[in-house]
């Protein structure tokens, strides 16, 4: 589904660009949940938004294949038809841009580029009202301006609303645990869970092992300095919150 | 007081050929001293241009070097008005006038031109004043208002490809009246100018919306002179599209206690067209506010420019509660926004302020947009929709839904 | 037509140098009630040009400065353009005409420009700076008695300043010389510079404005008498903030001075300036040029306390102050700031400017402007973005109070080339008082759409409510409107150099007082 081979990128004007991603290689299987870890700096965000095409991040070498498309030549909303989404560290505010309408011309512009049929008014409502319930949005949250005026954790519910709504195939969490206590957690977790399906991927990018408790991952890739350093189950999550990463870091080089 | 034919000349030196053609336009009517005193206002800065303080950013003598026909009438549809609108229409030199008016509407039309106060400080409106009307139709049309009038009055300039098309219409509202006046500026002259007095007494309301449009060939300035009485309200809403130059320009004077102003606009322009939206606020009466926000999106080639000034005279002016915002997207490279907000305040018990942006839209916003799927174009144009939202949402007479969507119509036919 | 002149190429700016140390001008002003201590003058002889200005007063300043033909030439160039040239009016202030042919261009102590002890500088002139505060005890350090500097240097704590000393139109004194010449700082007269460092001075004069800028700069040009120039080699951080002491003596004598600084590649100053003058009842013409040249990855920080006599309550009398200083940020990286506090002068025309030239280099002005009686400030800043990725900053408070007017006017320009430019700017006023103005004139030019470009304005009045709380615990009237004043320029205050914001502090205070009440 996913994969990453030696994958190297860099963030900053020319001149002064600083590496961020090395080598960085990795494979997540339709069906599986992988999770990333590692310290401050390792290159968790960059990994997202490099996938996702944000613009300032120049990719230098290796390459990124999703379902047999090679995402680097792709702009972001194309890759976004293909199916890839991403659930946002940082939200942001988009003043005078209702929920609502903005997560209906997002999901018709994905069937517009799949070729499909746009989805009827009643049915999108319908579809958004149900989602909602369970993520404890109400209709008039999702009438506001996107994410203007929201908590940190309603941010992250919204985001998580969003990756519902839009069924995609490969999902990215990047830190969707940071700001949430632990009630929000739990509701984003079943958001997730619920998502999980044979056909979906996804990663979840975090540095506490504590979301691992609730999106139990099928294998933990630690990262450090920008590529894999140790690839294991569910364990290794527990093992790093009790050894940390320098003891981690230490141990595999 | 009239001038002379000859007593004319020194006073517009250097006359360029439009400004002579202007000249000789109004020596061919009947020259009365009103018109004389107009004109010669008008004549002191001739056609205004970079030199004058207050046209720095808006050169009509070197946009309009003749005065000649074009070859459009006039550019898309007069806004849709709620039912039972009354509709003026004032094209070329010829003005059609309502059969029938709603209750609490009186017409008024006189055959000679009243005077303008002021005169020498808008040269556009001085031009209309002195040259509107002298074809087939009145010197002037007068609107009283004297009650709450439930139907809107549409105006509607177009100048169905004539060289120019002068107008000048006074609005008058009676102490407690209402009503909402609905402009369309369709273009279709070498040079239109419009003049609008609106007069509104104690407690009456006036919401004004208006909608400019133009091409490459034309130069058009609308001009309003604003009274408002005590507690009176004046609501104005403009969305303008710019022509080689367009300039709507509003002075406002809040004459009684606690009158209230909010004067929003929204500018669009794409390559070659200029909107300049100025306007010259006095708070010559205590505890009057005005609210004032203008957005700006322009392309590659166009240029937006916002004037707005707020002045406070001493002692009167107490307790004056005034903002002004200006924001402009600069959409591609090449595009240009122009700004000078300006408060002039000689009074010490005020809350005033004004904020000024400009630059691209948030690269975040639209890559988090264009994450979800939104393609690049679409994304643009909803933020940019989104950030002129606030500036149109006071439109009045049922304009509202068809300037947001003159707005998108525009945003979405633009290709980045 | 209001400010049309002032986007005109480059307009007036306002300017005076001084630079002392912070006790000085607090010393200064801790007058007896309304009296302004500074104003007395002091009793020396004086060697004027002829009265009035034609072309042999600008060949009797040259001549009086041995200067080379280039240089009269120049002036001379300068004389017959500014000869073609009027007067501006654009901004908001108001004043008599000056009379040009009743203006003494030159006076100079006629002891001359140079001591070699203490004991040859004119005793008047001593008292002098002896009245004004400034620390005469260090005087033959100051003076650059030999031996001296060392052992004085190394007393004074923790800063050490380094002044040179402008007598009215000429240096009398120059200080920490030997030290500075270590470090390969050039820091003395610019009329000894145009003698010792002719090459410097060919390259850089007129080169940020140019002798035909305006009516002023090319007046300046024509007759300017001294000033300070600094050159700063590549690479070196100036050991000590310097600073030119600068006082208006000599009745009747318009100011024309002239000052360079230039930072090489990776050079770093700080120069201050601040000044007193005495109390006079004719008008003075100040018109002073001020260039900075910043190169690659240079920084010039200029700061300002100018508090010259504004006039008596009437109006009458006080400096007029119509100053060109521009700072032309040439190299990549480079950065140039300009902070000021101006509570002085009758009248005031004065827009430190920014030319950002260099990619990625940075203008900042920070500014507080009182005005009070019956002053006129016209007053800001433009910045001139042309390198890629140039930012600048623009924060600016006014203070009205009595009958004053106090007016922001800046420019904001953003060339077609400057990609990514920023600025921010914020620009409050404070009316204190029913019968002061307070205005706000800002251009602001957008030519790029990947510029970002912020502005914010409030105009308020000082809060009753906060007035009376501050009372309420104790404070007296004019301690608690200082109290409230400093919290609204503090910004500003932050960015001058500790000594000089204690003594802007001070002078804020007396510069309101009797406006409220």
């Amino acid at each position: 589904m996913l994969k990453l081979t030696d994958l190297t990128a860099s963030v900053g004007e020319a001149g002064e660009a600083r590496t961020i991603l090395n080598g960085l290689s990795l494979e997540v299987p339709a069906g599986e949940v992988h999770a990333i870890m590692g310290p401050n700096g390792a290159g968790k965000s960059t990994l997202s938004y490099v996938l996702t095409g944000k613009a300032g991040y120049e990719v230098s070498g290796g390459s990124a294949w999703l379902d047999g498309h090679d995402l680097l030549a792709l702009d972001p909303e194309e890759r976004a038809a293909l199916g890839l989404f991403l659930s946002f560290q940082y939200p942001l505010e988009v003043p005078g841009v209702p929920v609502m309408t903005f997560v209906r011309a997002a999901m018709n512009a994905q069937r517009k580029a799949r070729g499909e049929a746009e989805i009827s008014a009643p049915d999108f409502i319908k579809m958004a009202r149900d989602i909602g319930k369970e993520l404890n949005l109400s209709a008039d949250m999702l009438k506001r301006p996107l994410n203007v005026g929201f908590s940190g954790g309603e941010k992250k519910r919204l985001e998580i609303f969003q990756m519902r709504m839009l069924e995609p195939r490969f999902a990215i969490l990047d830190e969707t645990d940071s700001g949430l206590d632990i009630d929000a957690l739990r509701i984003v977790a079943e958001g997730v869970n619920a998502l999980r399906s044979p056909e979906r991927g996804m990663l979840v990018i975090t540095h506490y092992q504590r979301l691992l408790d609730y999106i139990v991952p099928d294998k933990v890739h630690v990262l450090s300095h920008g590529r894999v350093i140790l690839t294991g189950g569910p364990e290794l999550a527990l093992r790093l919150e009790k050894e940390g990463y320098d003891g981690i870091e230490g141990a595999a080089a | 007081m009239a001038p002379a034919r000859g007593a004319l000349s020194p006073t517009f030196p250097d006359a360029s050929p439009a400004e002579r053609a202007l000249a000789d336009r109004f020596m061919a009517g009947t020259v009365d001293g009103r018109r004389g005193r107009a004109f010669e206002a008008f004549a002191r800065t001739g056609l205004p241009h970079r030199r004058l303080e207050g046209w720095r950013w808006t050169d009509f003598r070197a946009a309009l070097a003749t005065l000649a026909p074009v070859t459009a009438t006039g550019h898309g549809q007069a806004l849709p008005v709620a039912d039972g609108a009354v509709t003026l229409r004032f094209s070329g030199e010829e003005i059609f006038l309502p059969d029938s008016l709603p209750d609490g509407l009186i017409l008024h039309t006189k055959a000679d031109a009243p005077a303008l106060a002021g005169a020498e400080e808008a040269p556009m409106a001085a031009l209309a004043a002195a040259l509107a009307g002298r074809g087939t139709g009145p010197d002037t049309v007068i609107l009283e208002v004297c009650g709450r009038v439930a139907e809107p009055v549409h105006i509607v300039c177009e100048g169905g490809g004539a060289e120019v098309n002068f107008a000048r219409i006074a609005v008058i509202v009676r102490p407690g009246g209402a009503l909402d006046l609905v402009e369309s500026h369709l273009g279709g002259a070498g040079l239109s100018s419009v003049l609008i007095e609106i007069d509104v007494a104690a407690s009456g309301q006036l919401r004004r919306t208006l909608s400019q449009r133009g091409d490459a060939h034309e130069a058009q300035a609308i001009t309003a002179l604003v009274h408002l009485d005590e507690g009176a309200s004046y609501i104005q809403t403009a969305l303008a599209f710019g022509a080689r130059v367009a300039r709507i320009e509003t002075r406002l004077v809040h004459r009684g206690t606690g009158s209230a102003a909010v004067l929003n606009g929204v500018y669009l322009c794409a390559g070659g067209q200029h909107v300049d939206f100025t306007s010259h606020v006095r708070h010559g009466a205590p505890a009057c506010t005005t609210r004032q926000v203008t957005k700006g999106a322009v392309l590659k080639g166009g240029r937006g420019v916002f004037q707005g000034k707020f002045l406070v005279p001493r002692d009167i002016g107490q307790h004056t509660d005034a903002d002004m915002q200006h924001q402009a997207l600069l959409l591609e490279q090449g595009a240009e926004v122009f700004a000078k907000p300006e408060l002039e305040i000689y009074a010490d018990d005020v809350e005033c302020a004004h904020g000024n942006t400009s630059g691209a839209l948030d690269p975040d916003m639209l890559f988090y947009l264009r994450q979800r799927g939104i393609p690049l174009t679409e994304a643009r144009a909803m933020l940019t929709q989104a950030f002129i939202a606030e500036a149109l949402a006071a439109a009045g007479g049922g304009t509202h839904e068809a300037l947001s969507a003159a707005a998108s119509r525009f945003l979405s036919g633009v290709s980045l | 037509m209001g400010g049309s002149g002032f986007l005109q190429g480059f307009a007036m700016d306002s300017r005076v140098k001084d630079g002392i140390d912070q006790e000085t001008v607090a010393a200064a002003r801790a007058l007896e009630s309304e009296n302004y201590r500074a104003g007395f003058s002091t009793d020396i002889e004086t060697e004027y040009a002829p009265k009035g200005l034609d072309e042999s007063t600008v060949r009797f300043i040259s001549a009086k400065k041995d200067e080379p033909d280039w240089l009269l030439d120049w002036r001379l160039k300068a004389y017959q353009r500014w000869l073609t040239m009027t007067e501006p009016d654009w901004a908001m202030v108001e004043y008599d005409p000056i009379n040009y042919q009743d203006i003494y261009f030159y006076a100079a102590p006629k002891a001359g420009a140079k001591y070699e002890s203490l004991d040859d500088v004119p005793r008047e002139i001593l008292e002098t700076y002896e009245k004004l505060g400034i620390p005469l005890r260090e005087a033959e350090v100051l003076l650059g008695v030999e031996g001296a500097a060392e052992t004085a240097a190394a007393a004074r704590e923790p800063r050490r300043i380094a002044v040179d000393a402008v007598f009215d139109s000429v240096s009398v004194a120059t200080t920490f010389r030997a030290e500075l010449e270590k470090a390969g700082v050039i820091f003395m007269s610019i009329s000894e510079a145009v003698h010792q460092h002719p090459d410097l001075i060919k390259a850089y004069l007129g080169s940020v404005v140019p002798q035909s800028d305006n009516y002023f700069a090319t007046l300046n040009s024509a007759v300017f008498s001294d000033g300070t120039f600094v050159y700063i080699p590549p690479g070196v951080r100036c050991p000590m903030e310097l600073s030119t002491y600068f006082r208006m003596n000599a009745e009747n004598t318009g100011q024309f001075e002239r000052t360079l600084i230039i930072a090489d590649k990776g050079a770093y100053v700080s120069y201050l300036e601040g000044c007193t003058a005495p109390m006079r009842d004719e008008n003075q013409l100040h018109a002073a040029v001020v260039e900075l040249v910043a190169l690659d990855d240079a920084e010039i920080k200029y700061s300002t306390v100018q508090n010259w006599w504004p006039g008596d309550e009437t109006g009458k009398g006080g400096i007029y102050n119509f100053v060109t200083k521009r700072g032309d940020c040439r190299g990549p990286r480079s950065k140039i700031s300009w902070t000021q506090v101006e509570t002085g002068s009758a009248v005031t025309w004065k827009y430190p400017s920014c030319i950002l030239r260099g990619d990625d280099s940075v203008g900042e002005f920070y500014s507080i402007a009182v005005t009070n009686g019956r002053q006129m400030a016209d007053t800001g800043t433009k910045m001139i973005h042309l390198g890629k990725r140039t930012r600048s900053r623009i924060i600016s408070k006014g203070i009205s109070a009595g009958r004053s007017d106090n007016t922001y006017r800046g420019l904001v320009s953003i060339n077609g080339k400057a990609a990514q430019a920023r600025n921010f700017t914020q620009c409050d006023s404070l009316l204190i008082g029913g019968d002061c103005g307070a205005h706000t004139v800002p251009y602001v030019e957008n030519r790029r759409a990947d510029a970002q470009l912020e502005h914010e304005a409030t105009t308020t009045k000082l809060s009753e409510d906060q007035l009376f709380y501050v009372r309420q615990r104790g404070l007296g009237e004019e301690d608690a409107v200082a109290l409230l004043v400093n919290g609204f320029v503090r910004e500003v205050l932050q960015e001058l150099p500790m000594e000089f914001a204690v003594e802007a502090q001070s002078l804020l205070k007396v510069s309101l007082e009797g406006s409220v009440g």
